[in-house]
């Protein structure tokens, strides 16, 4: 890494006893630019956040300081429970989906399994499917009378008891893990494809065969990323909205999540909800902490370096087994709800099966023709996406540019801003946006401005990932001949740096428009009558429960995250979502 | 109360028919021209609604843009919990975004009256509602909307008529355990009106036992209907009459049962809040309501017509045939609150 090699010439000049006019005047462009970037960061995540705290400790009306926000939202063994089972269920999640991921990270990064691609296919789709239209696919797949898994399973074994039933803990947390699963995919393939297989070999000599040395070897050398994986999909799973509100209320599983939307009711207690979401926001951050720090004390040296020879392990007929594995859980993640789903979208009763008669186009014909909403969301979800990821990715590069290249003192405070939004979990942000910009003196409550605001915080730290890989990889000495040349540093980044940085960023823009397009619980208290998303429509939707409107609705969602997929596959490179930055 | 003679019902659904033809100005009746003229400038109303399903609130929305040309309703339909809940967080931010607001959980409205949050209006046409459902507030801060019925409902192919539950007590049999379904008062207004009605007839008793038969528990009254419909549960508990007679007759197999003790019914207002952004579309919006072109509408759809010069659905009951169960406008606004939490204490959620 290069950053630092030269002392640039743009860092502060240490004043020379000038003025403050004199000095403002000897500022380079840049410093200025540090300026507002710092401010852009300040309203888009401190302020957020320093209002959460600040109206979780002021009594409601007289804004006079208090702890009772904390005594009411912590004094009920309901409000207590609903803590407990969301870190419950964060558990399960997480676990379920290292136990579903790993096995498939490894096949693809150190194995000889057949049908790579098709694996990573399945991985990838069950990254962009959105979370609550799998909760409803496998709501119409393990319903435990009316499921098809159900019917097929009591059909054929004659049993009375279904097979799975969605509406328990189990199928909540499976649920969430199907979907969660890609993350720790990633984290660790990328772990994996840096271990060589030198390591394996040494293991082999001493007498391990392919399995101890995977148990004892290779796993432990990866263990890092599975642990940080865990505590991402942990952070999603006790973050999620709407799997919880879909198939958690039939359950009768209260969560943290649905817990906070109660506190919005009638009278809106915003500083109760602030007092309930905080030690949510402590537990990320103990969480991330632990992680630095068991991290910390162990050396992984050999994850370091790119050297080493890697070579696919054999695995003879055991591959076909890894191979049936990806094949099941692609089954469970995608292929299955997307069926069901697509004949519900088509159906007049969902639970009627395929027949002639129950086939219509009355949902589509609904959504498109006739449904006032419809339409308008499905354009607000790409307007404020687009606008979004284009904020998210402008402020992260300029961030990332000015942390690698050193280019101002305290440079790091904006990238520890950038990435902070990172531990917030989604809805506990929204919260805070709510406190801060939702009344006067801003009064953003129902504009467009409120959610791509809350938006582009949310997904900054994805955008500040991508671009600093970015930065990062390119070499400051193509910068310094063209200042050599003559052109300033706004000169050189235009005519040089950002031609460079084009298909990177293009990459960054689209990860953060596709998961934006779909999120749910950062929209859900932001959003008034004529600024709602898809993702909120598809909730307000769901509510009668007619699947059916709701699948078709998916559908479209479906198809759109598909374009700017494809869009994303086709410029920056099939994998672009799937890398670890 | 609701009796008129079958020949009085003709002839005004006759005088209905040539009130609701569309489209010119010098068509409409003068107070509502009037109204038309200023609503014109405003261009657009926001209606939040938890009263009519979706599908009916989205065709009562184009019904009314058909109606005034040029105009156009914004249709926010939720539960009405929820509805309200987006009302109080306008409220609380301080932003005026809604013009007209419909709730089943008629405590709403003396709450938002005492607080001043509405805005006095008294539609002309409302004087054509059915006698029992004028006057809906002496002072003309919300005028009635909706006359929605809850009753039970079953899947004929999981349980034949003879078998199915006949009152609301029924249901309590243990030999329904894992069978019903329900809405949830924390959403549903009528829910939660059931809910005060049930518990003043039997207790809160009655949700412990209705608990021990764990009622699969969805968020709008509306939900059981496409749990029967799909076969995953046999019975609804306190399902809309509107959706499940739509439902029969998009040929699902389900039956509606009218509860021996009577039949829920929530007699609920609209109303314009104080700081409505389209107050003039909005007062217009109350006469569409009130007057023939919403029951045209809505009857289509199943819903019972609130007015006399539109008959009544096919297939429902007449009213004057029906005991009427509801809490009065009071205990809904003191008690609703009220078996709110003490549900979720019960049912955990």
């Amino acid at each position: 890494m290069a950053e630092g090699a030269v002392p640039l010439p743009a860092a502060p000049a240490p004043a020379r006893r000038l003025g403050l006019v004199g000095r403002l005047r000897r500022a380079e462009p840049v410093s200025l630019l540090w300026l507002l970037l710092a401010a852009a960061l300040v309203f888009l995540v401190a302020f957020p956040l320093a209002k959460l705290v600040a109206v979780s400790l002021e009594a409601r009306g007289s804004g006079a300081f208090t702890l009772a926000n904390y005594a009411t939202a912590y004094g009920r063994a309901r409000y207590i429970e609903a803590l407990i089972n969301s870190l419950m269920l964060g558990v399960a999640s997480a676990g379920l989906s290292v136990v579903i991921a790993v096995p498939m990270a490894w096949a693809v990064s150190r194995t000889d399994m057949p049908g790579k691609g098709l694996a990573w296919a399945l991985v990838f789709a069950a990254f962009v499917m959105p979370p609550y239209l799998g909760a409803i696919g496998w709501i119409l797949l393990a319903g435990p009378n009316s499921g098809v898994l159900n019917i097929a399973w009591r059909a054929v074994t004659g049993a009375e008891d279904p097979l799975v039933d969605v509406y328990s803990f189990g199928g909540l947390s499976l649920v969430i893990a199907l979907h969660s699963f890609p993350l720790v995919f990633i984290f660790v393939r990328a772990a994996l494809d840096l271990v060589s297989s030198e390591m394996e070999d040494a293991a082999n000599i001493l007498g391990a065969g392919t399995w101890t040395a995977m148990r004892k070897v290779t796993l432990p050398l990866v263990l890092p990323a599975i642990l940080g994986s865990f505590i991402l999909v942990f952070l999603e799973a006790i973050a999620l909205f709407g799997t919880p509100a879909i198939i958690g209320i039939p359950a009768r599983i209260n969560v943290v999540t649905t817990q906070l939307w109660q506190f919005f009711e009638y009278p809106v207690r915003v500083e109760v909800a602030a007092a309930y979401a905080i030690p949510l926001l402590l537990v990320t951050v103990g969480l991330i902490a632990a992680q630095k720090l068991l991290l910390h004390r162990k050396g992984f040296v050999s994850q370091t370096g790119k050297g080493g020879e890697r070579r696919p392990i054999a695995l003879g007929p055991w591959r076909w087994l890894l191979l049936g594995w990806c094949g099941l859980i692609g089954l469970l993640s995608v292929v299955l709800p997307l069926l069901v789903l697509l004949q519900a979208s088509f159906a007049r009763a969902w639970g009627q099966g395929l027949s002639l008669e129950n086939l219509t186009l009355r949902n589509y014909r609904l959504l498109l023709f006739e449904h006032e909403m419809a339409l308008t969301a499905v354009w607000n979800t790409v307007w404020f996406s687009a606008s979004a990821a284009t904020a998210a990715v402008l402020i992260a590069l300029l961030v990332a540019y000015i942390v690698t290249r050193r280019l101002v003192l305290f440079g790091e405070a904006l990238g520890f801003l950038a990435m902070a939004p990172f531990v917030i979990p989604g809805i506990v942000m929204a919260i805070g946006f709510y406190a801060a910009y939702a009344g006067p003196p801003l009064a953003l409550y129902g504009t467009a401005a409120l959610i791509i605001l809350a938006f582009t915080a949310r997904f900054m730290p994805i955008a500040y990932a991508q671009s600093s890989a970015a930065v990062r990889a390119l070499h400051p000495e193509m910068e310094e001949a063209g200042r050599i040349l003559g052109g300033s540093r706004l000169t050189t980044i235009r005519r040089i740096t950002a031609p460079l940085l084009k298909t990177p960023l293009l990459g960054a823009w689209l990860i953060v428009f596709v998961v934006a397009s779909r999120e749910l619980s950062a929209a859900v208290f932001l959003v008034g009558p004529r600024t709602r998303t898809m993702a909120v429509l598809l909730y307000d939707l769901s509510e009668q429960g007619n699947f059916e409107v709701v699948a078709a609705y998916g559908g479209i969602l479906l198809v759109l995250t598909m374009i700017f997929v494809a869009i994303g596959m086709a410029l920056v490179g099939r994998d672009f979502m799937l890398r670890r930055p | 109360m609701f009796l008129i003679s079958r020949r009085e019902l003709l002839l005004a659904a006759a005088a209905a028919n040539a009130w609701v033809t569309p489209g010119r100005a010098q068509d409409l009746p003068a107070h509502e021209r009037e109204l038309y003229e200023a609503a014109k400038r405003e261009g657009e109303i926001t209606w939040y609604s938890g009263q009519y399903s979706a599908e009916t609130s989205e065709a009562i929305g184009r019904a009314f843009n058909e109606r005034y040309p040029g105009l156009r309703c914004n249709v926010v339909r939720s539960t009405s919990q929820v509805a309200f809940q987006r009302l109080s967080q306008d409220m609380h931010a301080g932003v005026a975004q809604c013009d007209v607001f419909s709730s089943t959980d008629f405590g709403h409205y003396s709450l938002l009256k005492r607080e001043g949050k509405l805005l006095k209006y008294q539609p002309r046409n409302a004087a054509g509602l059915l006698p029992a459902l004028r006057n809906a507030d002496p002072d003309d801060f919300y005028h009635t909307t909706f006359l929605g019925l809850y009753q039970l409902a079953h899947n004929t192919r999981k349980v034949a008529e003879a078998d199915a539950p006949k009152s609301w007590t029924d249901v309590l049999d243990p030999k329904w355990r894992d069978q019903l379904a329900v809405g949830h008062p924390g959403f549903s207004g009528a829910i939660g009106i059931w809910a005060v009605q049930m518990r003043k007839m039997y207790g809160w008793d009655y949700f412990e036992k209705l608990e021990r038969n764990r009622p699969q528990i969805g968020r709008s009254s509306i939900d059981p209907i496409t749990l029967l419909n799909a076969g995953e549960r046999s019975v609804g508990v306190a399902v809309p009459s509107a959706s499940t007679l739509l439902s029969i007759s998009r040929g699902n197999p389900l039956r509606l049962i009218y509860p021996t003790e009577g039949v829920l019914a929530t007699i609920s207002p609209s109303a314009i809040p104080q700081n409505a952004p389209h107050p003039n579309t909005a007062k217009l919006f109350m006469e569409f309501q009130t007057g023939p072109g919403l029951s045209q509408v809505i009857r289509q759809y199943y819903a019972e017509s609130i007015r006399p010069d539109v008959p009544p659905p096919e297939g429902a009951r007449p009213l004057d045939q029906v005991t009427l169960l509801s809490p009065t406008p009071e205990e809904a606004e003191k008690y609703v609150p009220e078996v709110r939490e003490l549900w979720r204490d019960t049912f955990g959620i």
